[in-house]
């Protein structure tokens, strides 16, 4: 028996035990939310605890959907996400194809500007942000919450937008222009199909940041008339009892169109992600 | 792929000739670029200089904050809780991209797809279902550590004042090592197959693969995540908001929860006291950030 021959199954059966204890400590609580929405009252509080339930029911989903403030909730949250992704998408497609098609003085500044922006810490910016949106008179409104969401979301869809733009060849829209279009012409009929998928990507990521969002979220939009969605779901802990049935039903709400969207967009979104999104 | 990258500007398909200062190309490009510019000044600059401002024409509130008996408290947890934080995130991070390239796995991508979960998931949702699960009497944590008889008695996570901080670390960590795995597996994967060839017609041994090929590889990016990390965990307030509050008795509290506090109290002199403190501190790592940048930039071109 030489040691190759011993050291291959050894080493086949190692990697899958660390497989086991990393996916173990990644997803036993995912695992426990899914479980624990699905229990009814009597056995989440049972002692001792189980992991699954004995009787699954769909009362928690039904109160948190009839009975909570959450669906309201989620549509604030799809309003501000919505309004959040428009508004990025526009700011960030305008300056993401400076940064790609024109060199000139200060580009360079300018672009560095955006990127540290993205590194000021959100609480240093909670005071006079507030007085800010006070002025306006848009505390409390989904427009407010859109609008000091950007902060998170502009610098880093500048970046992403300005790679898609650099990765598209310029011949294409020279092209167009020869035939007698003018540069607006060439964007619009030839660049933007060709970014189309990528900026929706880009918009979708957007619209996800301000869905995770509670800092600014918890501050900005109070009473339930702009409320989102992870601030409603504090609400289902009072100061000495917390419905975790609803709650963890809630959670699962909150969790599913993320983890969908993700899976759809993997592709896109990585590379954005891994530039040093500032999460609060 | 790291931001670096993306300003690095030369030899790429698609960027025109630079246009002289003046030209039309120069005059566009400032114009596209303004509208973003303008809102992220309003949005950053404007206030940061608000705080300033108002913390230096007022600075009895730094005398109340640098006096208080709670003072030296929070500034060792913010130090504790990044330390933790960003060490344990790394060690999973780098354990968890390493186990991806190994040779014996199937399904690699279904994996790393399952390991990313904990940071795509919103940070409401994870610290509420940890801190169901660290519950002393219902969570399945304690029941789990009692019954395979690691510890005697249920562990008070979050009420216990010498573990909450760990405790909430560890859910940090939890949230912040998938972004490690990818920033180091994306590394990783830009390291061409020869030089293994090479290090392994050398002779070289496993860890002298790894020394000599792995590590200089991804120095640069562990660098960058490194800062990313640290710059997360001193402005990390979700988390620790959500579980405990900064709770019991300010042991879990540190300074992007005492500025909250302050927020909610009203104190708005002691917001900007503490605000100035926290970009103090952030300054400090944004400047290491842009020359690791910059020293990239150089090492790309």
């Amino acid at each position: 028996m030489t040691r190759s021959m011993f050291r291959r199954p050894l080493f086949a059966v190692l990697t899958w035990v660390a497989l086991a204890v990393v996916l173990v400590w990644t997803l036993w609580p995912i695992v426990l939310m899914i479980f624990t929405s699905f229990k009814p009252g009597n056995e989440i509080f049972a002692i001792p605890p189980t992991l699954t339930p004995k009787h699954w029911t769909l009362d928690n989903y039904t109160s948190v959907f009839t009975e909570s403030s959450m669906p309201h909730a989620l549509v604030n949250s799809i309003v501000v996400g919505l309004l959040v992704a428009a508004a990025t998408l526009i700011f960030c497609f305008s300056a993401g194809y400076a940064l790609a098609r024109f060199k000139f003085k200060g580009a360079r500044s300018v672009a560095l500007f955006i990127l540290v922006g993205q590194l000021v810490p959100l609480t240093v910016l909670l005071l006079p942000l507030y007085q800010m949106v006070n002025k306006l008179q848009l505390l409390d409104t989904t427009i407010g919450l859109a609008f000091v969401h950007l902060t998170i979301t502009v610098p880093l869809v500048t970046w992403m937008i300005r790679n898609q733009i650099a990765a598209i060849p310029i011949s294409l829209e020279e092209a167009a222009e020869i035939d007698g279009g003018s540069r607006f012409d060439a964007v619009s009929y030839v660049t933007l199909p060709i970014a189309a998928p990528g900026l929706a990507a880009a918009g979708m990521f957007a619209f996800l940041q301000s869905w995770h969002e509670f800092l600014f979220a918890s501050v900005f939009a109070t009473s339930e008339s702009a409320r989102t969605a992870p601030v409603a779901l504090t609400e289902f802990a009072t100061e000495y009892h917390v419905d975790w049935g609803s709650t963890m039903a809630a959670s699962v709400v909150l969790t599913v169109p993320v983890v969908i969207v993700f899976i759809a967009l993997q592709r896109y979104l990585i590379g954005g992600l891994t530039s040093g999104a500032v999460k609060g | 792929m790291s931001t670096a990258q993306t300003v690095r500007r030369a030899d790429r398909p698609g960027s025109r000739p630079a246009g002289r200062p003046g030209t039309g190309a120069t005059r566009r490009g400032i114009a596209l670029m303004l509208p973003a510019a303008i809102l992220m000044a309003v949005l950053t600059v404007v206030p940061v200089i608000a705080v300033l401002d108002r913390a230096l024409s007022d600075t009895e509130a730094f005398g109340r904050l640098f006096d208080a008996p709670n003072f030296g408290r929070v500034m060792l947890n913010t130090l504790v809780w990044t330390l933790v934080s960003v060490a344990g995130a790394l060690l999973i991070g780098y354990a968890a991209a390493l186990l991806l390239r190994s040779p014996f796995l199937r399904l690699t991508g279904v994996w790393r797809g399952l390991f990313m979960i904990p940071w795509i998931i919103p940070g409401v949702v994870g610290a509420t279902v940890w801190r169901w699960s660290l519950s002393s009497d219902y969570g399945l944590v304690n029941h789990w550590l009692v019954q395979s008889g690691l510890i005697e008695q249920p562990i008070a996570w979050l009420s216990n004042p010498d573990v909450v901080l760990y405790a909430v670390a560890l859910i940090q960590i939890w949230t912040t090592a998938p972004f490690v795995m990818l920033m180091v597996s994306a590394a990783l994967t830009g390291i061409p197959a020869e030089r293994y060839e090479a290090a392994r017609l050398d002779g070289a041994s496993g860890w002298q693969t790894f020394a000599y090929i792995v590590l200089p590889a991804i120095r640069s990016t562990t660098w960058i995540a490194v800062l990313t990390l640290v710059t997360w965990a001193l402005n990390s307030f979700t988390i620790i908001w959500v579980m405990t509050s900064g709770g019991p008795a300010g042991a879990s509290t540190i300074l992007p929860i005492q500025l909250y506090q302050a927020f909610q109290r009203g104190d708005q002199s002691m917001v900007s006291a503490i605000a100035v403190l926290q970009l103090a501190i952030c300054a400090v790592f944004v400047a290491i950030y842009a020359r690791a940048m910059r020293s990239d930039l150089e090492e790309l071109s």
